[in-house]
């Protein structure tokens, strides 16, 4: 029988209070970094829809304005600006921080230890969203120059991106370096990814360095610039797509994978034909025909990957088919699946050099765009959050609603959009064949604008329902004990 | 502490299924970059470039029109030295009237301005024209610019 003893509290003198807890400036408990870079994903996710809602509204009402700021800046607010500002939220701000938490999460599970130097990870998560801000709030300031989207910002921003860059590859390296060897398809694809990102980061922060010091020639810019683009969505953004899909699948379904060789197959394939694909894009007269052809040959063969994977997964989900009818992890990655079927075919079929010619700079590049970013893409980040949450916050998710509501907004408002922008792209070069004028091509193409802009509507409910669900789980979400004990056990609960 | 807990595979081999479709389509793309090794890419659009402004006096500049036409990517359609190609018809000789056979009654009525009225295309001379793929430049370039345009085709 214990003895109950009472406590004035008035009476306390301070060496009978509890020690308080010290919080260090930079958290370094398991899984913060995870945590944190989750919470800003979800965020910048927010802020992405947001602006592509305003990105397609301008194209249907065009709408400029521009005021003076302090130290003779000005602030100017036009159509590209906000589309440079929607492709920069989209891809650095949401995708990438839910790659950067995909690495904190899936990488100690794997290895089977710690990440070394946990609070470098959370300091690499200021930086970058730092950075990220900072660099967004410039677009709409500096002149954007020759830049395509993804290169628009400062290049002293773009640093500071890739330093954040730096500290997660270097981080990823010390706690997996080791291990990598025999360690899981996922962190291959992860391994790449992050070292695709940061040389492509580097080469853009150098390349504004030395447009800052030398005075580079505009088509030079402009070429290095598309070049950059188009491999950080075919190396990084794709890479952790694999990645994640590779990881969160058996998991989910709580079976093994059901191919290594499919999933080493895929992740070779992948390494050989993304940094080729970009060349693609380096439309110019001054770039041997033979290049752009090589780049294209490569875009339109990283449907194999994509095949494979396809297959892979598929048969592992084999015999837990009842899964996809939730709205759980298995649903989203089900789902982000079929996009990434979907985009590699479309990417295939618009390297084809007479679909080239048609389709390149109309919006038909925008409705693809929609369906790798916020169709493959977002999906396979929504079923990473959907399996990983819970584990790290030791919550369970609430009744479902939410989760139903950002599957079902995400996947029909994506489609809706994808396909309205890429009507609206084929419409748009058929108009501009029969030679009709301005006024004639902006009517024609207004009511795929009108569809796009209700689809891209829909996903930024998603994203709403994301934000919310994801502050439900905080604030009221039943507690939940994931650890397990061995690894066998592990695999059966699906950790 | 993190719980060790490794995603295990069902088997290791590969299908044979899986290398004869990678290899099959391997050899497709071959194919295709076989088949186009040679050709012409059209020049670049520099985003966020503005169209060069004619250089002003009233005379047309054929520097002017030659970035035009460059920017303007005619090159793709009409060959890398604007010399033509299958289905669309040279530039080289344009002084010596129109090869397609729908331009001759636009010639033949306005034997000095055809070239900047087909060029321009939103103008009531050239409506009910058949302009095979030809895009209506008037739509974003201004009369002074399609006069460079014109006056550049004219030197070569």
């Amino acid at each position: 029988m214990t003895r109950q003893v009472t406590v004035n509290p008035k009476k306390l003198r301070p060496y009978d209070e509890p020690p308080k807890r010290r919080r260090s400036l930079i958290p370094s408990g398991p899984d913060t970094a995870a945590t944190g870079f989750l919470v800003a994903a979800a965020l910048w996710l927010g802020v992405s829809t947001g602006l592509g809602v305003l990105a397609i509204a301008l194209r249907i009402i065009p709408f400029d304005f521009s005021f003076p700021l302090l130290f003779g800046l000005e602030f100017t607010f036009s159509e590209r600006r906000v589309d440079a500002a929607f492709i920069n939220a989209t891809v650095y701000g949401w995708l990438t921080n839910v790659g950067f938490a995909a690495v904190a999460f899936m990488t100690p599970r794997l290895v089977g230890k710690r990440i070394v130097a946990e609070p470098l990870l959370n300091l690499a998560l200021v930086i970058w969203n730092m950075s990220l801000a900072a660099g967004l709030a410039s677009l709409y300031v500096f002149a954007l120059g020759p830049h395509a989207p993804l290169t628009a910002m400062s290049w002293l921003l773009t640093g500071g991106l890739a330093t954040g860059a730096l500290i997660v590859t270097g981080v990823f390296v010390m706690t997996a370096g080791t291990a990598l060897r025999s360690s899981y398809i996922s962190l291959w694809f992860a391994g790449v990814a992050l070292l695709g990102l940061l040389g492509l980061l580097g080469l853009n922060a150098g390349l504004g360095l030395l447009s800052f010091v030398l005075d580079l020639p505009e088509l030079t810019t402009a070429l290095v610039s598309v070049f950059i683009g188009q491999a950080l969505m075919a190396l990084w953004l794709l890479g952790m797509a694999y990645a994640t899909l590779y990881y969160v699948v058996p998991r989910a379904v709580g079976q093994p994978l059901a191919s290594g060789g499919l999933a080493l197959l895929a992740w070779l394939s992948w390494l050989a034909l993304a940094p080729v694909s970009a060349l693609a894009v380096l439309t110019d007269a001054s770039v041997p025909f033979v290049i752009t052809s090589l780049g294209a040959v490569a875009a339109m063969l990283l449907f194999v990957p994509a095949a494979l994977t396809v297959v892979n997964l598929a048969l592992t989900m084999q015999g837990r088919w009842s899964l996809l009818f939730g709205a759980g992890a298995t649903a989203f990655a089900a789902v982000s699946l079929a996009f990434l079927l979907g985009v590699s075919l479309l990417q295939a079929i618009g390297s084809l050099r007479l679909v080239h010619v048609a389709v390149a700079r109309t919006e038909w590049e925008t409705g693809v765009f929609i369906w790798a970013t916020y169709g493959a893409f977002t999906l396979a980040a929504f079923a990473l959050a959907e399996h990983a949450l819970p584990r790290i916050l030791r919550r369970a998710w609430g009744g479902g609603l939410l989760s139903s509501a950002q599957l079902w907004l995400a996947f029909s408002g994506a489609t809706i959009a994808g396909l309205a922008l890429m009507g609206a792209g084929m419409a748009e070069s058929s108009l501009l064949s029969q030679g009709v004028a301005a006024d004639a091509l902006g009517a024609g193409v207004a009511p795929y604008r009108v569809v796009a802009f209700l689809g891209f509507g829909m996903v930024a409910l998603a994203g709403l329902a994301m934000v919310v669900n994801l502050f439900l789980l905080y604030t009221s979400g039943e507690p939940a004990e994931y650890a397990v004990p061995d690894a066998s056990a592990a695999v059966a609960a699906g950790h | 502490m993190t719980v060790h807990t490794p995603i295990e595979t069902r088997s290791g081999g590969l299908p044979p299924w899986a290398i004869g479709l990678t290899v099959l389509l391997f050899l497709i793309g071959g194919v295709y970059l076989a088949a186009n090794l040679t050709g012409d890419n059209p020049a670049f659009a520099i985003p966020g470039a503005s169209a060069p402004a004619p250089s002003g006096g009233g005379e047309a500049d054929p520097a002017v029109g030659e970035a035009l036409v460059a920017q303007n990517q005619c090159a793709a359609c009409h060959g890398a030295d604007l010399g033509g190609t299958d289905n669309f018809p040279s530039l080289l000789a344009i002084a010596d009237g129109p090869v397609s056979e729908n331009l001759q009654d636009l010639a033949a009525e306005y034997p000095d301005a055809w070239v900047a009225l087909w060029i321009n295309g939103t103008v009531p001379e050239t409506e009910g024209l058949d302009r095979g793929g030809m895009p209506a430049f008037g739509a974003d370039l201004s009369p002074e610019q399609i006069d460079a345009i014109v006056a550049y085709l004219r030197s070569l």
